[in-house]
């Protein structure tokens, strides 16, 4: 089952975002995939602005991971990764990565998940972001398995 | 008093050993555990190099330094405590905490059982990178900072030693993180700074007006996520624009927007000093245009920058930084540090 949105701005992918952060639960396994201002730390602000934390969302392309704890009863927390440095799996087990896809209190968003995508074992959620015409934005969502 | 830093935020595990006396600092030794070549046929830092790989290296990269086993040649130990990712920081953080706790006391903080350890903030050695200036050349306070690296970008008022106030930062990539993905964006090499930089030099800063973010919002905020994206549009328009131009014009966005906000402030905050620390610092547009502004805008206002070796994280910073802490004897208990992914710099 997939679900499509269209996004002509930022703004409106932050709202899809929110929309989408309605539908999740604590221990959710989120993979963004899409190319270099596709939208997806965009994406990531918006979803973390809707469960309330007002502190900074920045890329964590150099920092591999941030943490973002929120006030919600049950998703406790919000892990911010980015696998784009990453040059093969062997790098994954560096990161600890596992702790927090254990953790039933967070909410797990993966940029860049090609690598982990073949090695994990839990259900996850597939956004890919596609380039449409004047900037306009495609975004898919599947569930998998 | 002898400092022994240990740095391992992110990719780079380091250690350095400084001894101050007084004003004076010298760096008696300094180590990194990666290099830049391992990394560049990747297009990207490796982080399998670093992080918990480097928990193998610490005592070969001590052993290799000809720091004393006993740590008798060392007074306080000074380790980076963030922020930057978890498994990175615990191999520095256990280390300093493992020494300290091994290792006799020397002369300064002798009133702890094993050798005093103070915890630094990655950004805070960042900062203390200028004060290893040779021309003893040291900021004065308040002083502002602009600190641009792959992972910050923040603009950061120290009020004095260990006291600072953040008044702005990057709201998506960081200033480093747009130079390297522009770099793969245009096919340049790894690290993306030194090619950008070297690719500007034969293009024409004027080609394409690409966006200034931010500029004009009264806060001190930065945003590059979307110079990266005018840039991925340019290249993928095909336009006929040569690398140079577009390197040449990417680069004088980034310096025009990191000046104009640094500018800026030091017009609302009215600093002593202005320093420009981190990665990013080592870009020669940025300090020859932030320097040049500096001057004819505001003659009172020292400049001040780092050495080219000590923009990039290393260990000799979190040692200067360390020693000013040990100087005010703030000492941590290697039975409770422990390493902050989001650790603040404000207290």
């Amino acid at each position: 089952m997939s679900m499509q949105y269209r996004s002509n701005t930022p703004e409106q992918t932050k709202k899809i975002a929110a929309e989408v952060a309605q539908t999740l639960k604590a221990g959710d396994v989120l993979f963004l995939e899409g190319n270099l201002g596709s939208g997806k730390t965009t994406f990531v602000q918006g979803l973390v602005e809707a469960f309330r934390y007002d502190g900074p969302v920045r890329s964590p392309t150099f920092a591999i991971m941030n943490v973002y704890p929120t006030s919600h009863p049950t998703i406790q927390k919000i892990v911010h990764v980015d696998l784009y440095r990453l040059a093969d799996a062997s790098e994954l087990r560096t990161l600890a990565l596992e702790e927090c896809l254990e953790d039933p209190n967070a909410l797990v968003i993966v940029e860049w998940p090609h690598l982990l995508e073949p090695l994990i074992k839990k259900p996850y959620t597939k956004i890919t972001f596609a380039f449409l015409e004047n900037e306009a934005r495609l975004l898919t969502i599947e569930k998998y398995p | 008093m002898r400092v022994l830093g240990i740095e391992s935020s992110c990719d780079e595990t380091a250690i350095a050993l400084i001894n101050k006396e007084g004003d004076q600092i010298v760096v008696e030794k300094k180590f990194l555990a990666s290099q830049v070549k391992t990394h560049a046929v990747y297009g990207g830092v490796v982080p399998e190099v670093a992080a918990r790989e480097h928990a193998d290296l610490v005592f070969t990269l001590l052993q290799q330094s000809g720091i004393s086993r006993d740590g008798s040649d060392v007074d306080v130990i000074a380790v980076t405590a963030g922020p930057g990712l978890i498994p990175a920081l615990r191999v520095g953080v256990e280390l300093g905490k493992s020494l300290a706790w091994a290792w006799k006391p020397g002369g300064a903080g002798s009133g702890f059982a094993g050798k005093p350890l103070v915890a630094v903030n990655h950004l805070e050695g960042h900062i203390y990178s200028v004060w290893l200036t040779k021309e003893m050349n040291v900021p004065q306070f308040p002083a502002l900072c602009l600190l641009v690296s792959g992972g910050h970008t923040e603009l950061i008022l120290m009020k004095t030693h260990g006291v600072y106030e953040l008044i702005g930062m990057t709201r998506d990539d960081a200033a480093g993180e747009a130079f390297d993905k522009v770099a793969k964006l245009l096919k340049l090499g790894y690290p993306g700074g030194p090619e950008i930089s070297r690719a500007a030099s034969k293009g024409n800063p004027t080609a394409i007006n690409f966006p200034r973010p931010m500029l004009d919002s009264k806060d001190f905020d930065f945003s590059f996520s979307g110079l990266k994206t005018a840039v991925r549009i340019c290249v993928e328009s095909q336009q006929g624009h040569s690398v140079e131009d577009i390197a040449a014009s990417f680069q004088a966005a980034v310096v025009e927007t990191l000046v104009t906000k640094t500018l800026r402030a030091v017009s609302e905050y009215h600093p002593a000093s202005v320093i420009l620390a981190g990665g990013v610092a080592a870009n020669s547009s940025l300090r020859a245009s932030l320097q040049q502004v500096l001057s004819h805008q505001n003659e009172t206002v020292t400049f001040h920058a780092p050495d080219l070796s000590l923009t990039g994280d290393n260990a000799v910073m979190i040692a200067v930084a360390g020693a000013f802490r040990a100087e005010k004897e703030e000492f941590v208990d290697p039975l409770t540090l422990i390493a902050d992914a989001n650790l603040s710099l404000v207290k």
